[in-house]
């Protein structure tokens, strides 16, 4: 039989009992309206499309003091083995122009070049002072994870906050998988209903990421019910936001370390499996 | 009565005349091949101007605790840049297997919806986006009006039919 084979499989998800409850009196009060049927081979998981939508960087991480020096020495070395460019003959010429008039004292042609080197540097110099970048670290933080513009040199992802049965637990947004569509389907599904169409992602590819799965507790289960799996798909957000105005503290934007401040231990330990830090 | 006798023409001209002509298009072919000139590309040809032995600079005589230096950094950065690689090397391997045990769990659970994950999805290439700059762009920028003009050169070959 089956059954006993997924048993052991399965040995990993089965010590999460608070969880499990919540999530299991959430399905059963959802499971009435829905109606969503069980996978079609008859199994006893529920299957939910899961979305990591990530944010990537938009700017480049700070050198670390050994990338700068290996940055300066490779400047060093490519200026020592380059030739004269025309800039630096004529600061050259002109250097040597001007000590032989000290020293010799005879006037030469006085329709020479007035503008000199240095002059053309100083108007450089101060056109570069005039441009204003933005600012690298968006010095607004405030603590607010729920903007976009924090963290710019790295990645975020979307977390949000739901409740299940009389408690409130983050995670990443799913969606139950309704039958006639695939997992991606369903992955995109919950992301249109989050934003409400106004973020625009980039799924990458059809396959799953990644998986959570757990099981109901014993007074939740019954022959067609045994648990949940959660499987994930990646998507790179491309433009947009998330604009819900209404609900506040719901949504949160955060970087892989500040994951454990929000995601439950063995969920946090599989959702870290497929997302890289750099 | 003393007349020649009246040569045939018939069978030998169109042969002599098909000689002429094939003839004709192999010299017309020969042609064609000497005169295609090669689009010549721009960074492999050194200007002229950078010749000059005035534009060299002086060899630069270092010290003896600056060469140990260079040398050390060197050695610290390929340390470092090894280290990096295992760690991506490591972190990739982990995200393949967490793919791989995803696709089992999804195969022992529905056969249908595994070979749809496993599809290729086509709308994925080409994909094209822009890296991570230095600095965020800034709002409302302006940036300085004018007009520029391209001088690139276009090469063109002409290419015979044959």
């Amino acid at each position: 039989m089956a059954a006993p084979v997924r048993r052991t499989l399965l040995g990993l998800a089965g010590g999460w009992r608070r969880f499990e409850s919540l999530w299991a009196g959430s399905l059963g009060s959802r499971s009435l309206s829905l109606a969503a049927a069980p996978s079609s081979s008859g199994s006893p998981w529920r299957l939910l499309g899961a979305l990591c939508l990530q944010r990537p960087p938009r700017v480049s991480k700070p050198l670390t003091p050994l990338q700068k020096e290996m940055a300066a020495l490779l400047q060093q070395i490519e200026i020592e083995k380059s030739l004269y460019s025309d800039h630096e003959l004529r600061a050259l010429d002109e250097s040597q122009r001007l000590a032989r008039k000290k020293t010799d004292l005879y006037d030469e042609e006085d329709d020479q070049n007035i503008l000199l080197v240095q002059d053309l540097e100083d108007m450089w110099e101060q056109t570069f002072l005039q441009f204003k970048p933005g600012s690298r670290v968006t010095a607004d933080n405030k603590n607010d994870r729920t903007s976009l513009h924090r963290k710019l040199d790295r990645n975020l992802v979307l977390l949000v906050r739901e409740q299940l049965g009389d408690e409130y637990v983050w995670m990443l947004p799913q969606a139950e998988w309704q039958p006639g569509e695939t997992l991606r389907g369903t992955a995109q599904r919950a992301m249109a209903t989050l934003s409400e169409n106004n973020m625009e992602a980039k799924f990458l590819g059809n396959a799953p990421c990644g998986h959570y799965k757990f099981k109901f507790p014993q007074a939740m289960r019954t022959e067609s019910n045994l648990g949940a799996k959660v499987f994930f798909f990646k998507a790179l957000l491309l433009t947009g936001d998330f604009s819900q105005a209404g609900k506040k503290g719901q949504h949160v934007w955060v970087s892989k370390e500040e994951l454990g401040d929000y995601l439950k231990p063995k969920y946090l330990a599989q959702v870290r499996k497929f997302l890289l830090d750099l | 009565m003393r007349a020649e006798p009246l040569r045939k023409k018939k069978k030998v001209d169109p042969k002599k005349d098909q000689a002429a002509k094939d003839r004709l298009k192999k010299r017309i072919r020969k042609l064609e091949k000497a005169s295609q000139e090669l689009i010549p590309i721009e960074d492999f040809i050194t200007p002229v101007k950078f010749l000059d032995k005035t534009r060299q600079r002086p060899q630069v005589e270092l010290s003896f605790e600056e060469r140990e230096r260079r040398a050390l950094l060197l050695k610290r950065w390929s340390l470092y840049k090894q280290r990096e690689h295992e760690i991506e090397r490591d972190a990739i391997g982990v995200m393949l297997d967490a793919q791989q045990e995803a696709l089992e769990e999804l195969r022992l659970e529905s056969p249908e919806l595994h070979t749809e994950a496993i599809k290729r999805d086509p709308s994925l290439f080409p994909f094209e986006r822009e890296g991570p700059d230095y600095t965020p762009p800034i709002s409302n920028y302006q940036p300085p009006e004018g007009r520029y003009n391209d001088i690139t050169k276009i090469y063109t070959q002409v290419q015979f039919k044959r």
